[in-house]
């Protein structure tokens, strides 16, 4: 086992595998960049290396600063958590290069599934189904022109290296192709450093499942059920929820071996989700790997009992997965629900700023995987998580009942989020009753806009806190200054008083 | 105590006076009776209208931000002696300003270029997202207080636009 990791991530997932790390009796190593120096995620490390400057290019995705950072700390591994480098093949094979091993697939097969063109044509050969579209890269405009028209629109325009929406443009008609196609490569540049794009038939009303993987050095492979992500903004998932209700015993069974076929036919070792869609028929196809640990990871670790960052550091290690398939069970029901720093009632537009005060929800079945803190200033160089928030329960009628309660129990306050907005999808029917697609939040936006209809009561409670704060002073007014100020210690830093 | 608030750009005049261990709170026409409050931090609690409820509240600066039933409501003291408040900068038609801070990473215009109604002045970039800040009506640029790289934070002007005179215009 490896003594000491190096994380190359910020936020709540670099302290998900800090908790992994030090369970495991490994030292966790963090990273930061300029402006993250006070990030949450640093108070979890057993040391800690800046990076870089604030832009994501020069620290995160910065792959001689961390590898440095890897070496001087005396790591033996690095694992990179989701998004920055998670998928990128270059970094898996200098980790390998510099004698550290990289937490995820080989190099090679990271490649191949990070490649969206190449997986396709690999999984197409052992019999799984594919969307109709483009198999090859071609940055000639003429190129996606003659395929939109084969396949037929609507066509999809997605980043090669892409994952979570992002350089991701649905095409009605040839009119809009070009500037769909110019913006998509503009923002796969900006999110992956890479300005691939490809095209392929566009499915309306899909269901979006995928299935988690772990496969090991020796060649054992185990799925873990599925995760439904049909609840998207932008195409970027918000709530994920496992079981699916769009699933029964049969298909459930056909779809996670699918998916063990796909992680072996790339070679691919540790873990992995494979992404189907789910046509209105509940025909499946094929979507894309994604070669890292995902975001709503923690709903399979909530219904199987499994410890996900554990297994992707024993399998990097070298050891065998010591669960077989039949010991895998999916009890009960669990929901993930992302919080983000944006405004719902303004096309979600980001909002960083400053946390002036923070409760989270507590109680049975509730877990918070969070990378903030009040009094943080959130950036707004980085992705809008904030934290997470999962809960589990027997079944999926009092998990949705819990998850309300939980989101109404969770108070950020300084800075807009989609809290409440959350809450509305738990409690519309349309959401409960278990039938949506990845157009659920379009088709269901006048429903799932806030209530203005108890605006008096609301003003007259604002109206009574202003007296009573007027009156009373401090007790209720600005941020808790005992709790959030910098201490004498802060101020100094640790390091100056050790003579670093 | 009367107080206007602000929410979502509307203001609202507000009664408060308080009988005994009773707050009664006049909106226009409604009248709310709200008691036992209790207040522990920023958590208060009290009964409006004999329905229990529970609330966050915290002020800072001049916003008062309120936490109620999974809900979240920023409003402002718009007083005579506080006129206007964050945001006002913003719906100036002939200033374009960012609703969010992040990065100005393009700018494709100068002063001296003519622009019409929808066109793009700038793009700024925020927890990876772009977004287009367009020209609300037509004009020449008369100043840009940015360029490509800075970071502007929200509701600053970073083009100022001198409208072209239409001759429907009074």
């Amino acid at each position: 086992m490896f003594k000491k990791i190096l994380i190359a991530n910020r936020g709540e997932i670099a302290i998900r595998v800090t908790r992994a790390c030090q369970e495991l009796g490994v030292s966790a190593v963090g990273v930061y960049s300029t402006v993250d120096k006070n990030s949450y995620h640093l108070r979890f490390m057993d040391d800690t290396y800046w990076i870089g400057d604030s832009a994501p290019g020069e620290s995160y995705l910065n792959i001689t600063n961390i590898i440095d950072a890897a070496k001087a700390s005396g790591a033996q591994a690095v694992h990179p958590g989701y998004g920055f480098l998670a998928e990128n093949a270059s970094f898996a094979k200098v980790c390998e290069e510099n004698g550290l091993v990289f937490i995820g697939p080989d190099s090679k097969a990271l490649s191949l599934v990070g490649d969206k063109i190449a997986s396709r044509n690999t999984v197409q050969k052992v019999g799984i189904p594919i969307i109709p579209g483009m198999q090859i890269a071609d940055a000639d405009i003429r190129g996606f022109t003659e395929m939109a028209a084969k396949v037929g629109y609507p066509v999809i325009v997605k980043a090669s290296m892409g994952g979570g929406g992002k350089g991701m443009r649905i095409v009605r008609n040839e009119k809009e192709l070009e500037a769909s196609v110019q913006a998509g490569q503009r923002e796969a540049r900006s999110a992956f450093g890479d300005e691939t794009v490809y095209l392929e038939k566009y499915i309306e009303r899909p269901r979006h499942i995928e299935f988690q993987v772990l496969r090991d050095q020796h060649g054992n492979v185990v799925h873990l059920f599925e995760r439904e992500c049909s609840i998207q903004r932008r195409h970027q998932k918000i709530i994920e929820e496992t079981p699916s209700t769009a699933l029964n015993e049969e298909l459930r069974h056909k779809m996670g071996e699918s998916a063990k076929k796909v992680i072996e036919a790339a070679g691919y070792t540790n873990a992995g989700t494979v992404e189907f869609l789910l046509d209105e028929s509940r025909k499946f196809y094929f979507l894309e790997v994604n070669a890292r640990v995902q975001v709503e990871h923690p709903i399979t670790e909530m219904v199987t009992g499994i410890d996900l960052v554990r297994q992707q550091i024993l399998i990097a290690a070298g050891e065998k997965i010591k669960i077989g398939q039949n010991d895998i069970e999916q009890r009960g029901h669990a929901i993930e629900a992302r919080i983000y720093a944006e405004d719902p009632e303004n096309n979600f537009l980001p909002c960083p700023g400053k946390i002036l005060f923070l409760n989270e929800p507590s109680g049975p079945g509730i877990r918070v995987d969070s990378g903030i803190y009040g009094g943080w200033d959130v950036p707004p160089h980085y992705d809008p998580i904030l934290s997470k928030l999962i809960v589990w329960s027997e079944d999926r009628e009092t998990a949705i009942k819990r998850m309300s309660r939980a989101l109404a129990n969770y108070i950020i306050i300084g800075i807009k989020t989609n809290l409440g907005y959350l809450k509305r999808v738990m409690d519309t029917e349309k959401f409960t009753d278990g039938n949506y697609h990845t157009h659920f939040i379009d088709e269901n936006e006048s429903e799932l806009c806030m209530s203005k209809e108890n605006l008096p009561e609301i003003l007259a409670l604002a109206a009574m806190a202003i007296a009573v704060s007027e009156r009373k002073g401090t007790v209720v007014t600005g941020i808790d200054e005992a709790q959030y100020s910098t201490t004498p210690w802060q101020e100094l830093g640790e390091w100056e008083i050790c003579g670093h | 105590m009367q107080y206007q608030l602000s929410y979502l750009n509307k203001v609202y005049d507000v009664c408060v006076r308080q009988e005994k261990d009773e707050f009664i709170v006049t909106i226009g026409q409604k009248v709310f009776r709200l008691k036992d409050c209790a207040v522990q931090g920023h958590q208060v609690s009290c009964r409006i209208e004999d329905k229990p409820c529970h609330m966050y509240f915290v002020q800072d600066k001049d916003n008062y931000y309120l936490a109620v039933d999974g809900e979240y409501y920023v409003m402002q003291q718009a007083s005579a002696s506080k006129q206007g408040f964050k945001g006002a900068a913003a719906s100036e038609a002939n200033s374009i300003a960012s609703p969010m801070p992040g990065l100005l990473v393009r700018m494709p215009v100068a002063v001296g270029t003519e622009v019409k109604a929808g066109d793009t002045l700038a793009i700024v970039e925020a927890m990876k997202m772009q977004n287009e800040l367009r020209a609300s009506r037509d004009g020449v640029v008369k100043k840009v207080n940015f360029k490509e790289g800075d970071q502007v934070d929200a509701f600053q002007a970073i083009v100022e636009i001198e409208p072209q005179r239409r001759q429907d215009d009074l």
